[in-house]
C-alpha cells in the first residue's frame, strides 16, 4: 500500500514540477528522458538484469511491445470504456499480412507496414460499426469471439500456413547502417521506440482535443454525449480503430523480427495481458497504462519464479486492483486546475483554484 | 461441407444434440439466473462449470476408487457411484459460484463500481482459475474412467440411442424441474425473482439482497455441477479450458433464449446443442466455436433481448 | 416564418398498457420561458425525452423550427439547436467544469480526428474559440472560479448550473431545463430566476419544467398544465393560476419541490 501511496504523490508531484517549469527546462527534461530510453540497451546494471534471457530482446519483447499495445488499447478501454477482449486480433493481422506478404511479394517492411495497419484498421471499422453499439457486456463477449475467430481462422487455413504458421519472413532493410537481423533486437527496439514515441504525442494531442473530450464523455455517461451532440457512433469506431491501427503496427514490427509465426501465440492470453496492463496502470491514464505495461512485461523477465504463473498472477493482480485500487497505480490527479496546453487559459490568470 | 452426413445420421445427430443441448441448458440457466439478479455476465461460470469436471474426477477416482482400466460397474455400486459423484460435483461448482462472488463482485457491487470494474474482475478471476488448473494438471487433459457401461438401449429411425445420453437427458429435464419449483414457489425463490425485477423495491419488502444473490450463485452453480458431471460422463474427459467452449456456447444459448429469462435458457440451451452438432456434421468440428460465436453476434444484432425477450433491460446503449 | 420555435402535435406516448402522453398540443414562442407543470408523474420529462429523440412517440408530431424532427438522431437534433439539462444531474462528474462545458460548444465544430492529430488550422482555430466561449458562459452562469474542478466535486448549487451553462454551450436555439431549482433553498431559487430570465435576454427560448409554483410565476411568460399525460391548462401565469381544473390537480396546494 506504501509505495501505491508514494505512486499517486509522485504523480502529483512530478506533475506539479513540470508544469512550473518554463518551457526550455521542459524541453530539456523530454529531450533527456527521450535520450536515456534510446541508451537503455546499452544499460548493465545487475538490478535490471533479466536473468535466463537477453535484457535487449526482453526490452524489444514483452516490454517494448506490451507498452506499445498498452497504449493502444487504453484509447479503446481506458478513454472511451469501451471493453475489448480481443485486441490480440488486430495484433495478429498486423503480423500475418508482413508474413504472407513478405513471403509472398518482393515488397519489403516499409511497403507492407502501411498495408498492416490498413488491413488491420479496416477490421476495426468492420468488427466496430456493427457491435459499439451494444451494452459493455455484450460488446466484451462479441469481441473476445472476434480475437478467438481470428485465431482458429489462422489454425484451420492452410494457405496462411494453418498451425504451423509461416515461416521465413523478411526482416527489414538496412535503415542508416543499422542492420535488422535475429542477431541484434537493437534496431528493432529503436524502430519500436520510435513509433511508441510518435503514436504518444499523437495520442496526447488527440485526448487534449475534441476527440478526447467525446471518448471521455462517452465513457462516463453515453446518452447524456449524444444528447451534447457527440455522435457517439462515430467516436466509437474511432477509437477502435485507432487502436486497432496502434495493435497492427506492432504487429508487422514483431513479425518482421521473430522471423516466423504461429497462430497460438496470438491467443486470449495477450489480450488478457495488455487488458491487465491498462487495468493496472489506471484506466485511461497515458503514463500510469505505460508504466503499467513495464512492470508487468518486465516483472516476470527478472523474477525468473514468476515467470511460469505469470498469467496466474496477472489474473490475481486484475482482481486484487479492480477491487482495492481501480483507480491503478498512478491514479488520475486529485487536484484541481488547467491543462496546459490550453494557453489562453493560463494566461487568462485563471491557473489556481481560490 | 459435407450435407449428405447430415442428412444421413439425422436422428442421431439430433439425439446428440438434445443430449447436449440438456447440458448446455443446465450451464445457462447460471447465466440467466445472475444476470437476472445482478443485469451482469458472469464471466467465471464457465470455470464453476470447469471445476464441476474434475471435482467428479477427483470423486470417481479418488473418494470412489473407479480406476481408468476397471470394468465399468453395475447395478446398485453404479448407481451410487454415478450418484456420489454427481452430488460432489454440483457441491464443488456451486461453492466456488459463491466464493466467485464473494470475491469477485460482492466488495464491488456494494461500492457501487461501474460494470467495466466488475467485468474486469471477474475476468481476472476466470483467468486465475483457468491458470491453476493448468499448472495443477500440467496443461494435460484428463480422462474419467467409465463407471456405466455404454449400451446402445434402441434404434430409433436409423439413430441408435445411447443409454448414458438418455440418462442425462433425463436427469438434467429433472433438475430444471426441481429448478423451475424453487424459483417459482420457494421463499427464497421468490426473493430471486422480485430482486431480478426490481431491486429497490424488493429491499423496501425487506427481501435480503445479499442472501438471495448467494443463493442465486449457489443455484446456478448446482446447475452447472450437474452439467459438468454428465458432460464428463459422456464424453470422458476432461482440461482446464472445457471451460471456455462451453461456457460461450452456453453464454449464446442463454442469449438467444432471451437473457434474465429461465424458460429462454432451457430454450437457448436444447436449441444451440441442436444447432451446433447439426453444422459440426456439415462443416466439421473445427469449426464449432465459431458457428456458436456467429449465432451469438446475429441474434445480439437482429433481435437482443432473444427469442423470448429480455426481463428488463435493453442489450443497446 | 413561424414565429414558434417547438410545436407538438397531438403527441400521444405509450409505454406498454401505460399513457404517459395523450394528444399533447403545445407551442413554443420565440423568445419566450414556457412553464411546464403537473403534478409528479403527469408526463413532463417524458415530454423532453421524447422532443430530444430519446422516445419516439407512439403518434403525433414534434415540428422544431418548422420542420418535423421525429426519427432524427439524439446528437442531430442537439445540432438542429435543442439542449436540455436533467432532472437527477447528469454530469461528466471525473472532467473539469471546464471540459464539460467545451464539450457542449464542440458540437458545432467541423474539425474531428484528423484535424486534431494535424493541428490544422481549423482545428486550432475551433479550439481556441469553443474554449473562450466556454470560459465566457462560465462566467456568464457565475462559475468561472470553478472551472478548473472535477465535476463531482462542485457543490450542489453549482452543478446544476454547470449542467446549465454545459448546454448553452450548444449554442441552442431552444433550452429545456428539467427541475432546475431542484433542493434548491429560497435563496439559491431566486438567484436561478435571475438567471433563467438572463439566458432569454440573452436570446434564448425556454421550456421549463418545475414545481415551484412562485418560481414558475416570476418567471415564465405562459404556463401549460399537465395532469396525467393530458393537457389540463394552457395560458399565462395569471390564467392558469385560477383555473379550477388546474387548482384541483394539485389539490389546492402548490408543490414547493424544497
Amino acid at each position: 500500500m506504501l509505495k501505491l501511496m508514494t505512486g499517486m504523490n509522485l504523480r502529483d508531484r512530478g506533475a506539479a514540477y513540470w508544469e512550473r517549469s518554463p518551457k526550455w527546462k521542459r524541453v530539456a527534461l523530454a529531450i533527456s528522458f527521450i535520450a536515456f530510453f534510446y541508451a537503455l540497451p546499452f544499460l548493465n546494471n545487475p538490478l535490471i538484469n533479466t536473468p535466463g534471457s537477453d535484457f535487449q530482446s526482453v526490452l524489444f519483447y514483452p516490454v517494448g511491445m506490451y507498452v506499445l499495445m498498452a497504449i493502444g488499447l487504453n484509447i479503446v478501454v481506458g478513454k472511451s470504456g469501451l471493453l475489448d477482449l480481443g485486441y490480440v486480433a488486430f495484433f495478429a493481422i498486423g503480423a500475418y499480412t508482413m508474413a504472407i506478404l513478405g513471403t509472398k511479394t518482393s515488397l519489403n517492411f516499409w511497403e507492407i507496414l502501411p498495408i498492416g495497419v490498413g488491413l488491420a484498421m479496416l477490421s476495426g471499422v468492420l468488427l466496430g460499426s456493427p457491435t459499439l453499439r451494444l451494452r459493455g457486456d455484450y460488446l466484451a463477449i462479441v469481441t473476445l469471439g472476434f480475437g478467438e475467430i481470428v485465431r482458429i481462422f489462422a489454425v484451420n487455413t492452410d494457405s496462411i500456413g494453418g498451425a504451423r504458421g509461416i515461416a521465413g519472413v523478411p526482416t527489414p532493410p538496412d535503415l542508416f547502417k543499422a542492420k535488422f537481423t535475429i542477431l541484434d533486437p537493437k534496431p528493432y527496439y529503436w524502430l519500436l521506440l520510435t513509433f511508441t514515441l510518435l503514436i504518444i504525442w499523437m495520442v496526447r494531442r488527440m485526448a487534449a482535443r475534441r476527440p478526447g473530450r467525446a471518448w471521455d464523455a462517452i465513457r462516463q455517461d453515453d446518452d447524456v454525449a449524444q444528447l451534447m451532440g457527440i455522435n457517439t457512433r462515430k467516436y466509437k469506431v474511432w477509437a477502435f480503430v485507432l487502436g486497432a491501427a496502434v495493435a497492427g503496427v506492432g504487429g508487422v514490427i514483431y513479425a518482421s523480427q521473430i522471423m516466423s509465426i504461429v497462430p497460438d501465440q496470438f491467443n486470449l492470453n495477450i489480450s488478457i495481458l495488455i487488458l491487465a496492463c491498462v487495468v493496472f496502470g489506471g484506466i485511461g491514464n497515458l503514463w500510469g497504462v505505460i508504466l503499467g505495461a513495464v512492470l508487468l512485461a518486465f516483472t516476470p523477465e527478472r523474477i525468473r519464479f514468476l515467470s511460469q504463473p505469470r498469467i496466474l498472477v496477472f489474473g490475481i493482480a486484475l482482481v486484487v486492483m479492480m477491487n482495492l485500487r481501480p483507480d491503478g497505480i498512478l491514479p488520475k490527479k486529485k487536484r484541481e486546475h488547467f491543462d496546459p496546453n490550453w494557453d489562453k487559459v493560463e494566461e487568462s490568470g485563471e491557473g489556481a483554484i481560490k | 461441407m459435407d450435407f449428405a452426413l447430415l442428412r444421413d445420421a439425422f436422428w442421431g445427430l439430433t439425439f446428440d444434440g438434445i443430449a447436449l443441448g440438456a447440458i448446455y441448458a443446465l450451464i445457462s440457466l447460471g447465466y440467466t439466473l445472475v444476470y437476472g439478479v445482478l443485469r451482469l455476465i458472469n464471466f467465471a461460470h464457465s470455470e464453476v462449470f470447469m471445476i464441476g469436471t474434475f471435482a467428479s474426477l477427483v470423486t470417481a477416482t479418488g473418494l470412489m476408487g473407479v480406476n481408468i482400466e476397471d470394468d465399468p460397474r453395475t447395478g446398485v455400486s453404479m448407481i451410487f457411484t454415478l450418484l456420489v459423484c454427481l452430488v460432489i460435483a454440483m457441491l464443488a461448482s456451486a461453492i466456488t459460484a459463491v466464493l466467485v462472488e464473494i470475491v469477485a463482485y460482492r466488495r464491488l457491487r456494494q461500492r457501487g463500481a461501474t460494470k467495466l470494474a466488475t467485468l474486469i474482475s471477474a475476468i481476472g478471476v476466470s483467468i486465475s482459475l483457468v491458470e491453476l488448473f493448468r499448472i495443477l494438471t500440467d496443461s494435460l487433459p484428463r480422462e474419467f474412467p467409465r463407471i456405466m457401461d455404454k449400451t446402445f438401449l434402441f434404434s430409433f429411425a436409423g439413430a441408435d440411442i445411447r443409454n448414458d445420453k438418455v440418462l442425462v437427458i433425463i436427469a438434467a429435464g429433472l433438475m430444471m424441474f426441481a429448478l423451475e419449483r424453487f424459483i417459482t414457489k420457494s421463499r427464497l425463490g421468490k426473493g430471486i425473482r422480485a430482486v431480478s425485477m426490481d431491486e429497490n423495491t424488493s429491499t423496501l419488502m425487506g427481501v435480503n439482497i445479499n442472501r438471495v444473490i448467494t443463493v442465486t450463485f449457489f443455484a446456478g452453480g448446482l446447475m452447472a455441477g450437474a452439467a459438468a458431471f454428465f458432460y464428463i460422463l459422456v464424453y470422458e474427459n476432461t482440461s482446464f479450458k472445457v471451460g471456455f467452449f462451453l461456457g460461450i456456447s452456453a453464454f449464446t444459448a442463454a442469449v438467444l433464449g432471451g437473457i434474465g429469462n429461465l424458460k429462454g435458457a432451457l430454450f437457448g440451451g436444447f436449441a444451440l446443442g441442436l444447432m451446433e452438432t447439426w453444422t459440426s456434421a456439415v462443416f466439421g468440428t473445427a469449426w464449432k466455436a465459431v458457428i456458436s460465436f456467429v449465432i451469438l453476434v446475429l441474434v445480439l444484432l437482429i433481435k437482443p433481448t432473444g427469442l423470448f425477450g429480455e426481463s428488463i433491460q435493453q442489450a443497446r446503449v | 416564418m413561424s414565429e414558434n420555435v417547438l410545436e407538438l402535435k397531438n403527441l400521444t406516448m405509450k409505454f406498454g398498457g401505460v399513457t404517459a402522453l395523450n394528444e399533447v398540443n403545445l407551442v413554443v414562442k420565440k423568445g419566450e420561458i414556457l412553464a411546464l407543470i403537473g403534478p409528479n408523474g403527469a408526463g413532463k420529462t417524458t415530454v423532453f425525452n421524447v422532443i430530444t429523440g430519446v422516445y419516439k412517440p407512439t403518434s403525433g408530431d414534434v415540428v422544431f423550427q418548422g420542420k418535423s424532427i421525429l426519427g432524427i438522431k439524439r446528437h442531430k437534433i442537439t445540432k438542429l439547436g435543442i439542449a436540455r439539462t436533467f432532472q437527477n444531474i447528469r454530469l461528466f462528474g471525473e472532467s473539469t467544469a471546464l471540459e464539460n462545458v467545451v464539450t457542449g460548444a464542440d458540437v458545432h465544430s467541423k474539425s474531428g480526428v484528423v484535424g486534431s492529430i494535424f493541428g490544422t488550422p481549423r482545428s486550432r482555430r475551433e479550439e481556441k474559440a469553443n474554449l473562450e466561449r466556454s470560459l465566457e458562459l462560465l462566467e456568464f452562469i457565475g462559475i468561472k472560479k470553478r472551472a478548473g474542478q472535477l465535476g463531482k466535486n462542485l457543490p450542489y448549487g453549482d452543478q446544476r448550473r454547470l449542467e446549465i451553462a454545459r448546454a448553452l454551450a450548444t449554442n441552442p436555439k431552444l433550452l429545456l431545463l428539467d427541475e432546475p431549482a431542484a433542493g434548491f433553498n429560497p435563496a439559491e431559487k431566486v438567484a436561478l430566476a435571475e438567471t433563467i430570465k438572463k439566458i432569454r435576454d440573452a436570446g434564448y427560448t425556454i421550456l421549463l419544467i418545475e414545481h415551484d409554483m412562485s418560481l414558475i410565476m416570476g418567471v415564465s411568460d405562459r404556463v401549460v398544465v399537465l395532469d396525467f399525460g393530458t393537457k389540463i391548462a394552457d395560458g399565462t401565469t395569471k390564467e392558469v393560476q385560477n383555473d379550477p381544473r388546474v387548482i384541483e390537480a394539485y389539490l389546492g396546494a402548490p408543490a414547493d419541490a424544497s
